[in-house]
């Protein structure tokens, strides 16, 4: 197979609409930024039923309409269908399959139904694999302070109290990465597993900080995609985020248990404030379904937390909504008895997580309201303080797991 | 004369005649049971010695098998508890086949029932020890999507769950036991029956008010603001 | 104790003019409604022979705050266990004994140690911990108060004082450490004196400033063995089970809140125990308690991020050494004011002991850093093993059927 320079991955389970959108903006990027560089557009895709792959392969791009000399290698499509278990992982695998037959030097994955991603992503995703020898680039994006609550509550502040990587979004989702860092990825023995299909935007990212590749992140912007499915249950969402990252914390505690103190990493790109749509929160649901979870689950959740935490907890009911909060210790010490009932293996795992769903959204519920009169740098100041308390307290995961 | 001590000593000598019949069988029972009580008490050390090896005493502390014994005022290690129920079960086995070896009609007799009944006895406790897990598992399971869906019965659906796979399961263990099958598979008809249309009767009444609420708030929230759902990821 | 001058950085609570039992007794009753007390008594059998103990429970009788007594009966047979059962009956509320040799609390201990979980050789450490679970297994009580059983001056205005800064909800202190003046016809405490607080100065001088040693100078009588604390204290402290107790308590109180919830009260004008014989090296009583208390507190002090090298502790020593005969020096002019008999050469002779007690702490220390033995925290047992307050209250249940 001819050598090419630059893999730009996409996944996708039929995104017709959107696609379109996301490989222009690619082709542009690519034309644009490294015009001298051999490219490639991956699309991996999971079996789509509404011509996904069509409209790949038939994306038009008039380069004349934005270039005034069109680049050397305009970058070639291809569309292939993968194989295994049906999911992103496996898409992800095919991609990190190409990259490695074809030599590639630097790759991208973007997801197929963005709206914001625009030419300048190409840059941003691949000069720091390019030009300063980064292995591994994470996204940075700029969101609502109420989104991406999992990432802030949860998977940001414990994935850097373990490794000591402020990575900020650890399943963005879109990653740049070398050619080495492809070759790792492709051998690890993780394909026949959940990793294959969920999750493997957290397994990327903590592998890369977990076996010392250098890391990076850069400033994408707004991230806007389609709508989620609706019907997607947030139950099933925790479950396989949290999955994985309790998975990876399982593997990786010979690692983590040495690792103290916080590394900053250098971040790219230029940061502005971008106007965001309005998000609707419905407080009182959140806090109707944390009151009966910790009165219903009251079993489970002692045998997980043991009494004294759950007394703590149990003791939040009583505050009417507007007082309501989730103090930062409590939440922190939750996350850690979650992990450890998860790593002594006591309970099943699905059980085990649904049964921190209303937790969680008593711990949202609290964050928004904490939130509602603050601006976005307030709202990241009370996440780094979520993050210092994980830190403090990761004696505890370490002392007690045996 | 001569035949009057003819039926003096004839009992005797029958008595002697039996004796000496049955005297082998006698000791055969001897023999069977005190080998059979050695026997056990070897298969007892040597599971003793595996279950400490296999560190059964902890894995029992672990999954709360050991909290369970404690309930019933056993204070002795787990391992020890159980290798000494498997020796008073071999003890019994033993026993029972040196019964049989007396080859007394009644004995026998009894000892077959016992045996043909043993498999059932034992598949009727593990489908009750399995059942009960798998109750436990299912109702939980129940529970914590009816909390996470965020209905207020949920405790009340999971119970009825557990009831209603409780009644099966015990149904299954009576029918394995072949006690009175008809009678149980009819009063288990009546009773998981009569069960089911309970709740759905106690869930369609109670649920009226509840349905309505339920519709009204889902078309109260179609008309709220626009604006999209916050993004968990 | 006439002054009212507050010591260090903890709160201190003096007895200032003539204090009424009653008022406070019912105060405490109301305050107990809403803060339960348990009562945690460690006790050998031997003292159920001694007369302190009749005196004690003479005193307990009428009190009418506490809620429950956790007797932990050490080194009893099972006769002698019943023996103790029928002498506290005599108390009109609710008492358990915890039968710490016994079959079933033995089976306990096994299981700990089975998972790994070793909770240390029998000793007070060990008992009161297990009093501590039984009290948490128990859930009646939200407070636990523990004193000794051999004190020959108890009057229950002791545990009143003891137990009032924790349950009354305006002060709001999660443990309270209790403190009095040990003086018959001369100075006792030799130990406090001569040992804990020269050593906290000579470390203070030695390492400079760290947080922990001005937490421990704060305590007028670190090495009392009357407390009162919540009971979510007792599930997060790791005690060491050795003599190293008190000061492993103060240095996990320090580690999980902030002083300005932590007091000490006075609790009594007088107060009388059993003394302890100095013997040699390596042997029991106080040299073998010093050794234990100078190794806790190095140990506390190398978890704080202090660096120790020979040294360091060669020069403790000389400090500690002056020091201490300058306090002797202090003592002697207060106990001439005040007419008692000081022996001098007593004195010099403990802190001769005492300074060959830091040496030998300080080379076990260095030899083998984490030797101090903690007994792990109910929090942690009661994640390791699911089951295990069920069980103990089961075992402790049944033995007191």
């Amino acid at each position: 197979m001819e050598k090419v320079d630059i893999i730009i991955g996409i996944a996708s389970y039929n995104n017709a609409k959107t696609i379109g959108h996301v490989v222009r903006a690619v082709d542009a990027g690519v034309a644009k930024y490294f015009p001298d560089k051999k490219a490639v557009v991956v699309n991996s895709d999971g079996g789509s039923t509404d011509g996904t792959p069509e409209v790949v392969r038939n994306t038009a791009f008039d380069h004349s309409a934005i270039f005034l000399s069109h680049p050397v290698y305009p970058a070639h499509r291809i569309s292939i269908p993968y194989n295994g278990i049906p999911g992103k992982g496996s898409a992800f695998r095919a991609i990190f399959e190409r990259a490695v037959e074809m030599g590639a030097e630097a790759c991208c994955v973007v997801d197929a139904d963005l709206r914001s991603i625009t030419p300048e992503w190409m840059e941003l995703l691949l000069s720091p694999v390019i030009k300063r020898g980064f292995d591994f680039v994470a996204p940075l994006y700029n969101r609502h302070k109420y989104d991406g609550t999992i990432t802030n509550s949860i998977v940001y502040p414990m994935t850097r109290a373990l490794y000591g990587h402020s990575i900020r979004q650890p399943i963005g989702g879109d990653f740049g990465f070398s050619g080495p860092m492809a070759e790792f990825y492709l051998k690890q023995d993780v394909w026949e597993t959940h990793v294959a299909r969920f999750g493997i935007d957290i397994w990327m990212t903590t592998e890369a900080i977990a076996n010392n590749f250098k890391v990076c992140q850069t400033f994408l912007g707004a991230k806007i995609h389609d709508p989620k499915d609706p019907g997607a249950d947030l139950a099933d969402m925790l479950l396989q985020v949290i999955v994985s990252l309790f998975n990876l914390t399982e593997k990786h505690f010979e690692i983590w248990k040495n690792i103290r103190g916080l590394r900053d990493i250098p971040t790219f790109g230029f940061r502005y404030h971008v106007g965001l749509e309005p998000v609707r929160v419905n407080v009182e649901r959140m806090l109707d379904i944390f009151r009966t979870g910790v009165k219903d689950l009251k079993p489970i959740l002692i045998e997980i937390l043991g009494p004294g935490d759950f007394g703590e907890i149990d003791a939040l009911i009583g505050h009417p909504d507007k007082d309501f909060r989730f103090p930062i210790g409590l939440w922190v010490r939750v996350i850690y008895d979650y992990a450890l009932t998860y790593h002594r293996k006591k309970m099943s795992s699905e059980h085990l997580l649904k049964s921190l769903v209303p937790l969680y959204l008593g711990k949202t519920a609290s964050f928004i309201m904490e939130a509602a009169d603050i601006d976005h740098d307030g709202a990241e100041a009370e996440i780094e303080k979520l993050c210092r308390e994980f830190e403090e307290r990761k004696d505890y995961l370490i002392n007690n797991w045996i | 004369m001569e035949k009057f001590s003819e039926i003096l000593f004839q009992p005797f000598r029958d008595f002697w005649q039996w004796f000496v019949k049955f005297a082998p069988n006698l000791m055969a029972m001897l023999i069977i049971i005190i080998a059979g009580l050695i026997l056990a008490w070897l298969i007892r050390l040597v599971m003793l010695r595996i279950l400490r090896v296999i560190n059964f005493d902890t894995w029992s502390d672990k999954v709360g098998l050991t909290a369970l014994i404690r309930k019933g005022d056993v204070w002795a290690k787990p391992s020890d508890f159980f290798g000494y129920a498997v020796y008073l079960l071999l003890a019994v086995v033993f026993v029972m086949i040196g019964l049989d070896a007396l080859q007394i009609k009644v004995i026998d007799n009894l000892l077959s029932q016992f045996l043909l009944y043993l498999p059932r006895a034992l598949s009727a406790i593990l489908i009750l020890i399995i059942g009960y897990i798998i109750a436990g598992f299912l109702s939980r399971g129940v529970l914590i999507a009816a909390v996470n869906s965020g209905y207020h019965h949920a405790k009340l659906i999971a119970e009825a769950v557990r009831l209603l796979f409780i009644i099966l399961v015990l149904a299954m263990a009576l029918v394995e036991l072949t006690i009175a099958r008809g009678i149980v598979i009819a009063a288990f008809s009546i009773l998981f029956g009569g069960v089911v249309l309970a709740l759905a009767i106690a869930f369609g009444v109670g649920g009226i008010d509840a349905a309505k609420r339920i519709i009204e708030k889902a078309r109260e929230e179609k008309k709220e603001e626009k604006g999209r759902d916050i993004e968990h990821i | 104790m006439a002054d009212f001058y507050q010591t260090g950085i903890i709160v201190t609570l003096h007895r200032l003019g003539r204090p009424s039992l009653e008022r406070i007794e019912s105060e405490m009753v109301e305050f107990s409604k809403h803060r339960p007390i348990a009562l945690v008594l460690p006790a050998l059998y031997t003292e159920f022979q001694a007369p302190a103990l009749q005196g004690i429970i003479d005193e307990l009788k009428k009190v009418k705050y506490v809620n429950e007594v956790v007797l932990t009966l050490g080194r009893a047979t099972d006769e002698e266990f019943k023996k103790a059962k029928e002498f506290m009956a005599q108390i009109p509320y609710e008492v358990k004994i915890i039968h710490n040799e016994g079959a079933r609390i033995k089976e306990i201990y096994a299981t700990l140690e089975r998972n790994g979980l070793w909770a240390g050789e029998d000793g007070k450490g060990r008992s009161a911990w297990i009093a501590y679970g039984y009290t948490l297994a128990n859930a009646r009580s939200d407070v636990i108060a523990l004193h000794d059983c051999d004190i020959v001056t108890y009057s229950r205005e002791m545990l009143a004082r003891l137990c009032y800064p924790v349950v009354n909800p305006n002060i709001d202190v999660v443990f309270c450490k209790g403190f009095y003046s040990r003086v018959t016809d001369r100075m006792h405490g030799r130990v406090t004196r001569l040992l804990i607080t020269p050593l906290t100065r000579a470390l203070q001088k030695v390492v400079g400033f760290h947080p922990f040693l001005v937490f421990l100078d704060s305590f007028r009588y670190p090495l009392a063995g009357e407390f009162c604390m919540i009971t979510d204290l007792a599930r997060v402290n790791r005690i060491p089970w050795d003599w190293g107790l008190e000061v492993g308590v103060l240095a996990e109180v320090f580690r999980n809140y902030s002083p300005q919830r932590v007091c000490q009260v006075d609790i009594a004008d007088n107060y009388e125990h059993k003394h302890q014989p100095i013997a040699g090296n390596g042997g029991k009583g106080l040299v073998k308690m010093c050794v234990d208390i100078s190794k806790s507190i190095f140990r506390t002090l190398a978890a704080g991020g202090i660096v120790f090298s020979d040294g360091l502790f060669k020069s403790l020593e000389v400090t500690y050494l002056r020091l201490a005969e300058d306090t002797i020096v202090k003592y002697e002019a207060d106990a001439a004011i005040n007419g008692l008999v000081f022996d001098r050469h007593e004195e010099a002779k403990a802190v001769e002991a005492f300074a060959n007690a830091i040496k030998e702490g300080a080379s076990t220390f260095m030899e083998n850093p984490m030797g101090t033995p903690l007994i792990p925290n109910w929090n942690r047992v009661t994640s390791a093993i699911p089951g295990i307050l069920a069980m103990l209250k089961k075992a402790v249940d049944e033995d007191n059927k």
